[in-house]
């Protein structure tokens, strides 16, 4: 349901320049993806590798310098901001807010695309706010201020106000970066279970290898701005791979309890 | 367990129900009754009151010729635009600050931050040291070099604000600002340097703020960057809560950012630059208003702003008064009143966020 | 013996008296015939030229603009910014600082060069620093007679005003051109207040005591001056915005002044210099408050 063909990207190194030239450095450099209803693919990569940009690109916070981005077959371009925000949300890495505002109105906020410019919130958008904390487990928070919630919970909070939002595709950028072994599994169980229910389609970037191996049904693997590999994560997901990405040795297993593969990191490949 | 299908959740689901009374609707009504009557009991009750009494019905009585009756000159030109221009400018400078600290996403930021006050007080302070002598349409040098000097400044921040790249965060414009601001204030010394005796009294007098304008056509002046700045403000309140959570929740959320900052950086400079242009600066309004109201209606800036440019105009014109009677029959300038009030509220402040 | 102690002696002497001049040469003489004055204030420059001292100016302050012959003479800064080095370079053997001036005055005395501490309360002050001037630099007489025939000129203006109802004043020292904001008067303190009151005027805010108040436009209303005289110094004001002045007085009809037209702009350096000038402005104050005394 979504493509991305031939997205190219340049951070423009002067703060007044607008144009970047052919030397450019490129973050992304011709880099496609596809992702069908329905599934969760993981992007995965070291640091610096365009994850974050490729995300905002499909989004449609950046544009491409080249290249297009099509949902449900048509190009972002042509959809108003309100209506690209009804069909895809945003879960950011971390939000921190500068006023002190409660968990309800932070969930209410992922209404805006489907109100009016002057529209206040209805009764059935409070409905739906709720129903989006019980989702996310989250509904006893409802009254608290969010600056005082733990990592975990404001995560699940933003998720919720990510499903207030009513799209049918979420992008999370490394959901879980922040968060403790706890709040990861419970996180992961989260968007499974979302992702079985509703059948939403998701695009979780990380570099949380096992995060992605237990979530994630195809994985693309973005190095120095180029799709190193990409595919279903057991075939994709390989030590040879991860030697290429990370230039580390590591032991790739299906752990049987868990369900799904493991990585556990060697040593440094020379 | 409920199914994709018939959950609410379900995406492009129509909306048929009616829509109902709501907390946000409910907690609007009551925030602008509030703060409304406040307001308009304020703008009542202030040109009654003052240093020397006087009597409502001698005011409007017709049977006194206007020449000779003292009460109706008291209330008509000394105290009625003097109370016009503290709901004007004190609801200018509120409504700029709770614009600022949502667009810088500083909840220090003042109306003072980006330097748009600074370049009013440079307009006003080469008018006088430099003695412009030209006026339009009944209004005189030193406000009009006032307002152009605001809007100079203005010009200089939005430059900056449209140079930057895409994706910046505020920081880039809160420095840029900041620096304008340092660089304004350094020609100011400079300009006063320059002054001779009286006209550094003047400077002086001037940069303390004074609400007793006398007359009301600076006022309708004022009014004209003013209800610019309204027609801009008027479309943030919502968008001002997304921003304030992060430009990029915001954009993926709808919001067209860049725009958005924009109108908002204008209106706000706007509001300033006519508010300083009419009083002089005045402290503290625009940074503890904001916070006061917050205190009492929450953070949902489509409470904060009506309630702020309310609460604001009310504030100001009790802090006139203030000013105008405790020692009477001299006059503590304005700004004196709010520092006195904002300063320890300020701190107050700052402790209970730490 | 007795030779060499003799010659010794006399080596001795000369010694002495050689370094009895050379002390006297270093260190300074008060004098009391000073030739080389730079005077900072403008006041005392008119009060030297007034006791016919005025060849014996070496500078003066940037402020000065009367008599004309200031004008050739050097200029060395004024109450804020003196120009220590131009002062130093022109070699005074007497400044005429302000009192308030502490580091000018500290620099000068470690130059050890002397000077007079200016200081001015009110009108009875301006002829009493003419006189201890002229004794500090040796002209008794003639700054007693100038002083003399300032006190005279004065009580003649005070008699000739004596008896008349004293209108109600309000002396404005400065206010925006154009508006009626920042307005700035008298209130009762200062020679200005003085000269008002000896003119045959009466103080409107004179139960202030305070050099000047900035009034608000209530205060005016209630205070409802009978006269308003506005001072406006130098080239500040054009003739052709005369007009235009006293037209801004027009908001305010219930003043008395306004009403009956006895609004008056007074401009002239006479005003801003309490020396002897003010003759002349008690001169305009008492034509325009009793136009009938003569």
């Amino acid at each position: 349901m979504l493509a991305a063909t031939d997205i190219s990207y340049s951070y423009v190194g002067s703060a007044f320049r607008r144009t970047p030239s052919a030397q450019s450095p490129r973050v992304l450099d011709h880099v496609s993806i596809e992702v069908e209803r329905g599934s969760i693919v993981g992007l995965l990569g070291p640091n610096g590798s365009g994850k974050t940009t490729l995300l905002r690109i499909v989004a449609g916070i950046l544009p491409p310098l080249d290249g297009r981005v099509l949902i449900g077959g048509r190009p972002i371009e042509q959809l108003t901001r309100r209506e690209l925000a009804r069909r895809l949300a945003v879960v950011p890495q971390e939000t921190h807010s500068t006023f002190d505002f409660s968990v309800m109105d932070m969930v209410l906020m992922g209404r805006y695309p489907h109100l009016g410019p002057f529209e206040l919130e209805g009764a059935a958008d409070q409905d739906i706010a709720r129903e989006a904390l019980m989702a996310t487990g989250t509904a006893a928070l409802e009254a608290r201020p969010f600056a005082t919630l733990s990592g975990g919970e404001k995560q699940r909070v933003i998720i919720a106000s990510a499903l207030a939002q009513a799209s049918e595709m979420l992008l999370l950028d490394e959901p879980t970066a922040a968060l403790d072994l706890g709040y990861q599994f419970e996180i992961a169980a989260l968007l499974r279970r979302l992702n079985a229910e509703r059948r939403t389609t998701m695009i979780v970037s990380t570099h949380d290898l096992n995060l992605a191996a237990a979530l994630c049904e195809q994985i693309v693997l973005l190095k120095a701005g180029r799709v190193l590999a990409r595919g279903a994560t057991k075939e994709t997901l390989t030590a040879e791979n991860i030697r290429q990405l990370y230039d580390i040795d590591a032991d790739v297993q299906f752990h049987a309890r868990a369900g799904h593969i493991t990585v556990v990191p060697i040593a440094r490949a020379n | 367990m409920r199914g994709p299908v018939t959950s609410r959740l379900c995406p492009l689901r129509e909306r048929t129900e009616p829509r109902a009374r709501t907390p946000v609707r409910r907690r609007l009504i009551w925030t602008i009754a509030g703060f409304g009557t406040l307001a308009v009991a304020a703008c009542l009750f202030a040109p009654l009151v003052g240093s020397t009494r006087i009597h409502l019905s001698a005011v409007f009585d017709r049977s006194i010729p206007y020449a000779d009756n003292l009460d109706a000159q008291i209330f008509f030109v000394a105290r009625l635009p003097r109370v016009l221009a503290a709901a004007l400018v004190g609801s200018a400078l509120a409504l700029s600050g709770v614009v600022f600290q949502a667009l810088l996403r500083n909840p220090l930021a003042s109306p003072d931050t980006l330097g748009v006050s600074a370049g009013a007080s440079l307009g006003a302070m080469m008018a006088i040291t430099f003695n412009f002598d030209f006026s339009l349409l009944g209004i005189t040098a030193v406000p009009l070099a006032s307002f152009a000097g605001s809007f100079g400044a203005l010009l200089i921040v939005y430059g900056l604000s449209a140079a930057r790249r895409r994706g910046t965060s505020a920081i880039v414009l809160l420095l840029g600002g900041v620096t304008v601001q340092a660089l304004l204030s350094a020609i100011i010394a400079f300009v006063q340097y320059l002054a001779d005796f009286t006209q550094t009294f003047r400077n002086v007098r001037w940069l303390m703020g004074s609400l007793d304008v006398a007359s009301y056509a600076p006022i309708g002046a004022a009014l004209v960057p003013m209800a610019m700045a309204w027609a801009g403000f008027a479309t943030l309140p919502r968008v001002l809560d997304l921003l304030s959570v992060g430009s990029e929740s915001a954009a993926a959320r709808g919001v067209n950012v860049e725009r958005t900052e924009r109108v908002a950086l204008v209106s706000a400079s706007l509001a300033t630059g006519a508010a300083v242009s009419l009083a002089g600066p005045v402290s503290f309004v625009g940074i503890i208003v904001p916070h006061l109201v917050r205190l009492i209606v929450g953070a949902d800036h489509r409470l904060v702003l009506p309630a702020s440019a309310l609460f604001g105009g009310a504030f100001l014109i009790g802090c006139d008064l203030v000013a105008r009677t405790i020692i009477a029959p001299l006059e503590l300038p304005v700004g004196i009143v709010t520092a006195i009030i904002g300063g320890p509220v300020f701190l107050w402040l700052l402790f209970r966020r730490a | 013996m007795a030779v060499i102690s003799s010659r010794l002696r006399l080596a001795a002497s000369i010694t002495v008296v050689l370094l009895a001049v050379a002390v006297l040469r270093v260190v300074p003489r008060a004098a009391d015939e000073p030739r080389r004055i730079i005077s900072l204030v403008p006041a005392t420059t008119e009060m030297l030229f007034a006791m016919g001292a005025g060849d014996r100016l070496a500078g003066v302050s940037n402020y000065d603009r009367f008599p004309p012959d200031v004008a050739r003479l050097p200029k060395v800064g004024g109450l804020l910014d003196p120009d220590v080095e131009r002062l130093l370079s022109l070699k005074p053997d007497l400044v005429i600082v302000y009192d308030t001036q502490t580091d000018l005055k500290r620099q000068l005395e470690r130059a050890r060069i002397p000077i007079f501490r200016y200081v001015h309360r009110g009108l009875p002050d301006i002829t009493a620093t003419m006189r201890a001037l002229g004794e500090r630099i040796g002209m008794k007489a003639a700054a007693g007679a100038a002083a003399a025939r300032i006190e005279q000129q004065l009580a003649s203006i005070r008699a000739r005003v004596a008896g008349r109802p004293r209108p109600k004043t309000l002396l404005i020292f400065g206010r925006d051109p154009g508006a009626l904001r920042h307005v700035d008067a008298s209130a009762g303190y200062g020679f200005l207040h003085d000269l008002l009151e000896l003119a045959g005027g009466s103080d409107a805010l004179g139960d202030l005591h305070r050099q000047s108040v900035e009034m608000s436009t209530e205060m005016i209303l209630t205070r409802a001056p009978e006269v308003i005289l506005e001072l406006h110094y130098g080239d500040s004001l054009k003739p052709e915005q005369f007009d235009s002045e006293r037209r801004v007085w027009e908001a305010l009809p219930s003043v008395p002044a306004v009403r009956n037209n006895r609004v008056f702009l007074l401009g002239g350096d006479e005003f801003v210099v309490p020396g002897p000038r003010i003759v002349l402005a008690a001169e305009q104050f008492a034509r325009v408050l009793h136009p009938d005394a003569r």
